[in-house]
């Protein structure tokens, strides 16, 4: 963002300046629109003490692209891209179901305990165990990311589209080309749990939480941003860009991980295919909704997951204006465009010089 | 010698890629043949170009984007786009020739507003083609929620018309080995797309710029014009490869060419093009699609490999392309290094951490070949699963059967297997309203009326039969449950499904489609 170098008191200008400034307003014009055209969506209720509408539901089917979008801002801000956190989600998600449920690969259970495989509290691997397995796995895709585009030197859209397209072969190898029905209690209540609030969002809360210790309470959010503006200096300033971009990119596997977990235990199946499909994309989205530019630079990780919701929000209006599923695709290339122009350094430019008006009128 | 050899290699550097490509592709055509006698088939290897038309067009386009530095994801969307209004104009009746045209249009001018907006407001060429490839999908699903099928004459004699081979087949008995009209246009789009790269000025304008923009504009090249121009040209590309792939399947729906653009991209780097633009050869995306084809082929033959591998493969193809690459970027770096010696060390660092990555990818190839191995020592991927002790034992499905019932005229192949009582019935329908049944043990005989039958494909086409979202739901036999097998043919397309009742995740709409046809089969208890 340009900064100009004079310092201007005007209120109004630190506002407009701001990186929450443009995502807000995205989100304040569609939940505008849901205000005028969709009686009763802003309605909650509560049922047994949880909370429901359409403005949880927003969070709640948003929490997937927000964990994603937190992991990718890092990744953008050192100058580089993931493609490939869809395809991790769907290795997690065969991760985590194969270690539950691992009759699919043929491994043999003792006749005993085969008739528990449908049973909702049977698991093969405890529940921590998977998680962590999970995890793991897919940080250690991250840090493959990571390797190739640090140490390799290999274009950063390149180097993770080598896992876009091999990770989803990967993920089928896993389960041996089955969905995976999931069945234990306590896994499903990662993505579909409630309390108050859907539980997916707490879960939000404390990666964003680790994320934000990370970059604002250390100086790697720093080392990050400066990375991102010149690779070059900042390594002669006697920052190891490498490190940093191994850090990020690890992260963001991390958050990919987490994101796979959270989306195969709401819907309760292994679906090597669809699962986290296109989600890099909704991703790298929500990042530039939140102002962070592709080339690297200056970040904000609650502008990116305001940037999540404007997207979670368009969805989820459309469908409440009764577009049809597949169609929605077409509203939202609109509203990329939209956001693109506001974006743009020449609507920016009309946008200053309207403000500056004002400026000097106040 | 081998001096002599580096010197050569030295001196053709920028076609190693390219070349390394196309040798790889003709030993692993050479090997499957040593493996798999029936790829000694001429046919076989024409296939290669016969199934992949589409790809080669959209490749050639995506091929010239790349070269100038720029991405396009939008192909799948526009491909989409294109054989849904395609089929809906077509359905209205509309002259094929036109509709031809004005989908060419319509891509072009998607292809331009585009190349407007990432060269006039500096948007990052992937965003914009992001929001291209969404917007293209999703204006699909306003046309139509469903496959059209497509029956006009042109269309058909487009796509069904055989051009042999002269020399290899017969001409009085059309038989022999061939390749479509299709082939022709791509191989056609090849090489005017070559001419135009590499003989013209635009061509000389797109590898400048994909050099280095900045300096491109310096040397007084219409670096916007050219840029613009190209997108318009990627655009035209992917309306052809959606025209092409209407002809090929003859029918239009929204969900097809999902990740068409990653396989484009993939055959393209695979082809020897960077993608940070400059440098590579609009040739190469023949043999980009070409090894594309033949990992395709080779684990079609090998029948034990699931289609999955594909992506495997492709991806660490993909891999091992980057690494020559970066291994010739290397080189050329080294030579104009020579004085530095600070710089000779990083490269000496940089030529490490590659033969690192190649130790990485020998391992991971030796894990891949170890499951292999292990996969065959356990029977194979996707055998039958052995069902519990206690249950029916489950019958192999008589696929050979349902296939043959399917081309000696059947509309509807249907065979359900296990349930308590441990059947196994194959029925066939046939469009004149016949319906024969087989347990295995005796046939039985049922007489519907013709119209009847019309109904109940069309309702089993009504929810969603030749879409995507009726998938393979093979799934883990319960023990007394039914397996499925169906197939339905019906306006000229074909799908069989496979799927297992009882804790399994079917859609619902499979499930009425089992019920529909419940209705109409005759019970074998029924027959005394």
């Amino acid at each position: 963002m340009n900064r100009s170098p004079k310092k201007d008191t005007s209120s109004w200008r630190a506002i407009t300046e701001s990186k929450l400034f443009f995502p807000l307003l995205a989100l304040t014009l569609i939940l505008l629109v849901d205000l005028f055209f969709v009686p009763g969506f802003f309605k909650l209720e509560t049922k047994e003490g949880h909370l429901y509408g359409n403005l949880i539901d927003i969070l709640r089917n948003g929490s997937t692209v927000m964990l994603l979008a937190i992991g990718m801002t890092l990744v953008i801000a050192t100058g580089g891209v993931d493609l490939s956190v869809g395809a991790v989600m769907a290795i997690a998600a065969s991760v985590a179901a194969i270690m539950m449920n691992p009759v699919i690969i043929g491994v043999k259970l003792p006749p005993d305990l085969l008739k528990f495989i449908n049973d909702p509290n049977f698991t093969y691997a405890p529940l921590w165990e998977v998680i962590v397995v999970t995890l793991f796995v897919a940080t250690i895709c991250g840090l493959w990311n990571g390797f190739l585009v640090a140490y390799a030197k290999i274009q950063p859209m390149v180097a993770t589209l080598i896992l876009m397209i091999a990770g989803r072969g990967i993920a089928q190898l896993i389960t041996n080309g089955v969905r995976i029905q999931i069945f234990y209690e306590p896994y499903a209540f990662i993505g579909s749990g409630w309390l108050i609030l859907p539980f997916s969002l707490y879960i939000v809360a404390a990666v964003y939480l680790i994320a934000w210790f990370l970059t604002r309470k250390t100086a790697i959010g720093l080392f990050i941003e400066s990375v991102g503006i010149n690779a070059r200096s900042s390594f002669f300033s006697g920052i190891d860009e490498k490190k940093i971009k191994l850090l990020a990119y690890t992260f963001c596997g991390f958050c990919a991980g987490v994101a796979g977990l959270v989306t195969s235990s709401n819907i309760r199946t292994s679906d090597a295919n669809n699962i986290g499909l296109n989600y890099e994309l909704d991703a790298i989205l929500a990042v530039v909704i939140g102002g962070t530019l592709m080339s690297g630079g200056r970040f904000s990780l609650l502008a990116s997951l305001i940037g999540a919701l404007v997207i979670q929000a368009t969805t989820t209006s459309m469908y409440a204006l009764g577009v049809p599923a597949n169609a929605v695709l077409a509203i939202k290339g609109l509203v990329v465009i939209f956001v693109i122009l506001l974006y743009s350094e020449q609507v920016r430019g009309i946008i200053r010089r309207l403000t500056a008006h004002k400026g000097s009128l106040s | 010698m081998m001096s002599r050899i580096g010197a050569f290699i030295a001196r053709n550097r920028r076609f190693v890629p390219m070349s390394v490509t196309a040798i790889l592709s003709v030993v692993a055509y050479i090997l499957g043949a040593i493996f798999y006698p029936g790829m000694r088939d001429p046919q076989v290897f024409l296939n290669l170009f016969r199934t992949t038309p589409f790809l080669l067009i959209s490749a050639v386009g995506m091929n010239l984007v790349i070269l100038t530095g720029g991405i396009d994801l939008s192909v799948s969307g526009v491909v989409a786009l294109t054989t849904v209004a395609a089929a809906a104009l077509l359905r209205q009746g509309w002259n094929a020739w036109v509709v031809m045209g004005l989908m060419l249009l319509m891509g072009m001018a998607l292809g331009a507003i585009m190349g407007a907006f990432i060269t006039y407001l500096k948007v990052q060429p992937f965003i914009a083609t992001l929001a291209g490839m969404w917007f293209a999908r999703g204006l699909c699903f306003f046309i139509s929620d469903d496959a059209i099928a497509i029956d006009n004459p042109i269309y058909c004699l487009l796509g069904q018309t055989k051009i042999l081979i002269p020399g290899l087949s017969d001409p009085k008995t059309q038989t022999g080995p061939f390749i479509s009209i299709l082939v022709i246009v791509a191989l056609l789009v090849l090489g005017v797309a070559t001419y135009l790269a590499h003989y013209t000025r635009f061509g000389r304008a797109i590898y400048a710029i994909g050099g280095n923009e900045q300096s491109a504009r310096l040397m007084g090249l219409p670096v916007e014009r050219t840029k613009v121009a190209v997108y318009t040209l990627n655009g035209f590309c992917s309306a052809l490869a959606g025209i092409v792939l209407s002809i090929y399947v003859s029918s239009g729906h929204g969900l097809y060419a999902r990740g068409f653009e990653l396989t484009v991209i993939a055959a393209v780097v695979m082809g020897g093009t960077m993608l940070t633009g400059g440098e590579g050869y609009v040739f190469g995306a023949l043999f980009g699609v070409l090894i594309t084809g033949v990992t395709q082929t080779l684990i079609q033959f090998n029948g034990r490999l699931s289609s999955w591998w594909t992506n495997i493969v492709v991806g660490m193809l993909t891999l091992i392309f980057i690494g020559v690459q970066s291994l010739l970027a290397a080189q050329k770096g080294r030579r104009a290094a020579k004085a530095g010696d600070a710089a000779l060390q990083a490269q000496r660092r940089r030529r490490l951490v590659l033969y690192g990555g190649v130790a990485g990818l020998v391992i991971i190839a030796g894990v891949v070949i170890s499951l292999i191995a292990g996969q065959t020592r356990n029977g194979g991927v996707g055998n039958t699963p052995t069902p519990s002790t206690a249950a029916c034992q489950f019958r192999p499905f008589r696929d050979q059967e349902a296939a043959k019932l399917a081309t000696e005229g059947a509309v509807l192949v249907y065979e359900r297997n296990g349930g308590p009582d441990c059947i196994d019935e194959l029925f066939a329908i046939y469009p004149d309203g016949r319906v024969v049944g087989d347990n295995g043990v005796r046939t039985i005989e049922k007489q519907l009326a013709p119209e009847e039958v019309e109904t109940l494909l069309g309702n089993i086409a009504e929810r969603g039969w030749f879409t995507d979202e009726i998938y393979n739901t093979w799934h883990t036999p319960c023990g007394q449950c039914f397996e499925y097998h169906i197939t339905v043919k019906y306006q000229g397309q074909e799908k069989s499904v496979t799927a297992v009742d009882g804790g399994t995740d079917a859609p619902a709409d499979y499930w009425q489609v089992v019920s529909l046809i419940n209705g109409v089969i005759p019970k074998f208890m029924d027959v005394p």
